[in-house]
């Protein structure tokens, strides 16, 4: 008896031995992969090192105005080089935050918008509502293919798909770089504008921005150094003035509590021990768990420890804690508008 | 002994008075292995003293690193004066939990990886391989999800729950394979934790919360602060635990014909076991993260050392792994001053170097 389970034994196993390992060589491949996905940067990939093509938009458009009779075409900066096309695309579709900011401010009608977003203002509210292409990882390709867009324009997280989109419509790699933020998103409202036929309304979004930054610029001055963390779950980390919330420090002037962390674009992780060396006098704070519209504990209570306490920041409450929009939009107009204003305050009612 | 070779069968090689009574071999741990491997063998107590050495240094430099000004003399002067001052606050509230919570997570993680190799009489296993800490990931993030506000304490009793499930579907996963194909289990763990990594993986894509992930996915400490760790203190109590059925798992390490002999309910003994697996690597994921490697490595060291009575190895496996543990998060912390990396990325390489040796290094004796 114990010889014939033996056998039979042996020969199931090497029967499904073959096959099983296929599998398993498979899964782990794929396991593999997925787990190349899982890793922390690639979610939000920041900006790419790409420069950001001189605009030629002004040139263009005179000479499609001075050329009437034909279809006006203009061409925008991108990441990947300059881009020709027809003025006011339509069907348009959107899959950047803070592009969408930009053309809610603008008043330009999108299409095609992935679903699923934690942010207001992303779209005009006098124009229709868009139709779901996707997330803002995934484009829906069936849908778009529906669609027949004229202009796709894409930034940071789904540039990646750059390839994919472009073989359906013209696509616009419009990525904000997050070293040179206030240029870089300056230049990419004026191109938005020239491209819808809205550069004067463009000029006077930027004017808007342009005053809220001169204002805030009069009230942080002097008023101590700064520090900028991103509170995910229960940890930590510090980002430098290259990082995308690097405006604090490039654009309202307010130096940084540790210059160490100058290039560091994708956080630091940082104790909080960390922060109670540093000890900055404005602590401006970054709740991801809100950004992504959860309630959890919230930074508040992460911060809310005797370390910290021993901060100026804190003692002095002087805690600013940034829009979602910092995280998500970071360069649209209403992420300006929103940070500028938070900041503005909290500095005017500083001590 | 090799490392491949069948761990039951090296077991009795190494304890053959072990059909006797439990009482009477519990007598003779004490005066350690059998003649025939004395000479070779360093007595226990040798090993954990210097281990014990080895991590009261490790703790001294674990509570003086650190970003925030610190002194010993401070300390020296809170306790000649009777009064606190910033040293001694700092002490209370930062390095000392971290150290504790460091030692709690090294003697967790080594003790859980002790455990599941035993009862599934299988070198090549550790939590991270039979889907403990990946189940415990994503009961951990669908609670989050659906009952973000829930307290820290019913979280991790769903992600206990879903560990326990994990490692239940891999134990039914792997009573289909003979059992003279153990180089099977793990592989098979690889490919079981990978698909429920993968779960979790999209289920976090899909609702945005790959950077929620990411906290729980990356063991670090630094986050660890007085109030926020305490909750390790319940794998120490299941060390102990383990320690006092050290034997009962022992005996169910040597197969099922000899636990039957014995009286010894080897269903009991290995649900216990994979329970007590399940809620250790539940608590340290929530609190401080996934830690690989340790509850492989550490064991496996121990055991070239020692052998693998449980009641002997036991301690020693405790220590190096909370010496392990400690050493990485002193690497971690000192190696980008002032900012740190996780102690999951440095263990992840160091790890990785001494299992390679383990593997490499010609066998001690044959």
């Amino acid at each position: 008896m114990p010889t014939n389970t033996f056998c039979s034994s042996r020969s199931t196993a090497s029967s499904f031995k073959r096959p099983l390992l296929t599998v398993m060589m498979t899964a782990l491949v794929a396991s593999i992969g997925l787990t190349a996905c899982s890793s922390p940067d690639s979610s939000d990939s920041e900006v790419n090192d790409t420069k950001v093509e001189n605009n030629t938009a002004d040139a263009a458009s005179n000479v499609a105005n001075n050329d009437a009779v034909s279809v006006a075409t203009i061409e925008v900066g991108t990441v990947k080089g300059p881009v020709s096309l027809a003025i006011n695309p339509s069907p348009l579709v959107v899959y950047d935050m803070t592009l969408m900011q930009d053309l809610a401010a603008l008043d330009v009608a999108v299409d095609g918008m992935p679903s699923r977003l934690h942010l207001d203002n992303l779209h005009s509210k006098t124009q229709p509502e868009p139709k779901s292409v996707g997330t803002v990882f995934e484009p829906d390709l069936e849908a778009l293919n529906a669609m027949q867009p004229q202009a796709i324009l894409v930034g940071s997280r789904m540039a990646e798909k750059y390839d994919a989109l472009s073989s359906i419509a013209p696509t616009l790699d419009m990525t904000i770089d997050t070293a040179n933020i206030y240029e870089s998103s300056k230049q990419r409202l004026h191109d938005l504008g020239a491209l819808f036929g809205k550069s004067d309304q463009a000029a006077k979004l930027q004017g808007n921005i342009d005053g809220l930054i001169d204002e805030t610029k009069v009230l942080t001055k002097d008023k101590g150094k700064g520090l900028v963390v991103m509170v995910n779950g229960n940890k930590l980390s510090a980002y430098g003035d290259k990082s995308r919330y690097g405006f604090i420090h490039t654009v309202l002037d307010i130096p940084m509590a540790d210059d160490q962390i100058a290039d560091a674009r994708h956080g630091q992780p940082v104790s909080f021990e960390y922060l109670q060396k540093t000890n900055p006098d404005w602590l401006f704070v970054v709740d991801r768990s809100a950004a992504i519209g959860e309630d959890g504990a919230g930074a508040k209570a992460v911060l809310n420890n005797p370390l910290v306490a021993q901060t100026n920041a804190w003692s002095k409450n002087q805690v600013v804690y940034l829009s979602p929009d910092s995280y998500l939009a970071f360069g649209g107009y209403y992420q300006w508008m929103q940070d500028l204003t938070t900041i503005k305050d909290a500095f005017a009612s500083a001590k | 002994m090799s490392l491949f070779s069948s761990r039951a069968h090296a077991s009795v090689k190494d304890n053959p008075a072990l059909p006797a009574a439990p009482s009477s071999w519990q007598k003779k741990t004490s005066s350690g292995l059998s003649p025939k491997h004395q000479r070779a063998a360093i007595p226990p107590w040798l090993i954990n003293t210097g281990s014990l050495i080895i991590m009261g240094l490790l703790v001294l430099l674990s509570l003086s690193i650190g970003v925030a000004d610190f002194s010993w003399s401070g300390i020296l002067h809170s306790i000649i004066n009777h009064s606190a001052n910033s040293d001694s606050s700092l002490l209370l509230v930062s390095r000392i939990p971290r150290t504790i919570a460091i030692i709690l997570t090294g003697i967790a993680m080594a003790v859980a990886g002790m455990i599941i190799q035993v009862v599934l009489k299988n070198r090549f296993v550790e939590p991270s391989m039979v889907g403990a800490t990946q189940s415990a990931a994503l009961g951990l993030l669908i609670v989050s999800l659906l009952f973000p506000a829930s307290a820290l304490i019913v979280k991790m009793g769903v992600a206990t729950i879903t560990a326990m499930f994990g490692m239940m579907l891999f134990m039914l996963l792997i009573h289909r394979i003979p059992p003279t194909d153990f180089l099977m289990i793990p592989l098979i763990g690889i490919v079981f934790g990978g698909i429920i990594e993968a779960v979790t993986t999209f289920i976090a894509y899909q609702t945005e919360s790959l950077q929620m992930l990411s906290v729980w996915q990356f063991g670090d400490f630094s986050a660890v602060l007085a109030g926020r760790y305490e909750l390790l203190w319940l794998t120490g109590a299941l060390c102990v635990l383990a320690y006092i059925i050290a034997d009962k798992l022992t005996i169910v390490g040597l197969g099922d014909n000899i636990a039957l002999n014995l009286g010894i309910s080897k269903r009991q003994v290995t649900w216990l076991g994979v329970g007590m697996v399940a809620m250790m690597s539940a608590v340290v994921v929530v609190t401080v993260g996934m830690i690989p490697f340790i509850g492989l490595v550490v064991p496996n060291i121990v055991s070239r050392l020692m052998g693998d009575k449980l009641r002997r190895s036991l301690p020693a496996v405790a220590l190096l792994g909370a010496s392990a543990v400690l050493l990485c998060d002193i690497i971690g912390r000192s190696i980008r001053y002032p900012f740190e990396v996780p102690v999951a990325t440095v263990f992840g390489v160091v790890g990785t170097v001494l299992f390679l040796w383990l593997l490499l290094r010609a066998p001690a004796e044959q």
